[in-house]
């Protein structure tokens, strides 16, 4: 549903990322933040400013 | 932003004669009975009301209690009113799903190039033209509220055909914004005025000189507050209910038997609000074989769908939603005829909760399965 509420907003949907990590998976948390991050950094600042 | 004691010389709230016909007249203070549109009153009138006061933000601005207020004193302009005070203060209501509309909002302040018009099909819209067809949330309502069926896109789908079988091609655009109506009852009024002023730049470049709308909101906010605000806009908000009668009245449109008994539900922006209270019912009435009920609260006295803003839903609006379901079934009829896509999704939201036997349906959704 937040995928295509974004998609509607004509946000770029890669920048929105749902994943179910339990309270015992300390590595897993990390690793995709980690991912995550990285991948918001190549896709560089988003295109949403002010409006005029 | 002006103080309480300011607020009450603008609205004359000193008018108050006290005597309790607002909170006898509240829905919500018959099931929160400490809810008090009396006692705010008198609470700011003494100096004593706190702007982190909680209740400010339960009044639904239904408009029952200044209908019938005998001093006139148009209360929800002044819970308005207090609620930008609050806000400006850093206050809020409860925001209901978790705030997911209020991001969705006042995302489309920003520079955002949306896809709103998704739903459009095989239907005929144009990029710029005299009619300009307002859609309001319902692209994002459809997602947010397909689990309760309720708020769905077949909705502008169907205003589109009943526009396209009148002869007119509405423009119909990607930049639409919000209208501003929920963040303007939310008292954040910055926000309101980006929406707006984005929306009317965007009806002016089409070219359009008259906006339609079907949502009452979205009609009472352009009609009342973008003049308030922005002074003559240009083009001139006509609600799709005026079109539709002139095109039954000259023959236009036709419309196929439905022998069913149905009731109508009064939303507030419609009928107490903006004052159209017989339009909906003649349409109705139009179609061939429909009987039409009138439950015992309608018209000028017609109950609130229980929550508006999105915010402040609870179990009073749970307890007005399925009251008011029962006092629909109680006149015989299967179907609840509304006219605003949020009274049918709290309604849905309520019957669906308590799974409650009674159908409810938007007018126009009504009209157009019934087009000939």
């Amino acid at each position: 549903m937040a995928k295509e509420l974004v998609s509607i907003l004509g946000i770029d949907q890669d920048r929105l990322r749902l994943e179910w990590v339990s309270s015992a998976e300390g590595g897993r948390f990390a690793e995709l933040a980690t991912e995550f991050t990285e991948q918001i950094r190549k896709l560089g600042p988003s295109k949403l400013k002010q409006a005029a | 932003m002006a103080e309480i004691g300011e607020l009450i010389e603008i609205t004359n709230t000193y008018f108050c004669l006290d005597c309790g016909v607002c909170t006898g007249s509240c829905p919500v203070a018959r099931v929160f009975t400490d809810f008090s549109p009396r006692q705010i009153i008198e609470r700011c009138l003494y100096e004593i009301e706190d702007l982190s006061d909680e209740n400010i933000w339960s009044c639904l601005t239904c408009a029952q209690c200044s209908v019938r207020c005998p001093a006139n004193i148009d209360f929800p302009e002044f819970i308005r009113l207090i609620r930008d005070e609050a806000h400006s203060k850093g206050y809020k209501g409860t925001l209901t799903h978790n705030g997911m509309l209020h991001t969705i909002w006042s995302l489309q302040t920003m520079d955002i190039s949306q896809n709103r018009t998704f739903w459009v099909g095989d239907g005929k819209i144009s990029e710029k033209g005299d009619v300009f067809y307002f859609v309001g949330c319902r692209p994002y309502f459809d997602v947010i509220f397909r689990d309760i069926n309720a708020g769905s896109v077949e909705n502008c789908k169907n205003i589109l055909k009943i526009l396209n079988t009148s002869g007119i091609e509405p423009v119909v655009s990607n930049d639409e914004r919000c209208c501003g109506h929920d963040a303007l009852w939310n008292g954040d009024e910055e926000t309101f005025k980006k929406l707006a002023e984005i929306n009317i730049e965007i009806i002016r470049a089409s070219g359009a000189k008259k906006v339609v709308f079907s949502c009452p909101e979205g009609y009472l906010t352009f009609k009342e507050f973008y003049p308030r605000y922005f002074g003559d806009l240009g083009f001139e908000p006509v609600h799709i209910i005026d079109l539709l009668r002139e095109k039954i009245a000259d023959g236009a449109l036709e419309l196929s038997e439905f022998p069913e008994v149905v009731t109508y539900h009064d939303p507030c922006r419609l009928g107490r609000l903006s004052g159209i209270f017989e339009p909906p019912r003649e349409l109705i009435r139009s179609i061939p074989g429909i009987e039409l009920r009138e439950m015992p609260r309608s018209k000028e006295n017609g109950v609130c769908c229980g929550t508006s803003g999105w915010i402040n839903c609870s179990s009073c609006s749970k307890e007005i939603q399925v009251e008011r379901l029962a006092e629909a079934s109680a006149t015989g009829a299967s179907t609840l005829v509304t006219a605003c896509p949020k009274c049918q999704i709290h309604f849905r939201c309520a019957k669906s909760a308590f799974d409650l036997d009674i159908e409810i349906m938007d007018l126009y959704d009504l009209i157009s399965e019934h087009l000939k």
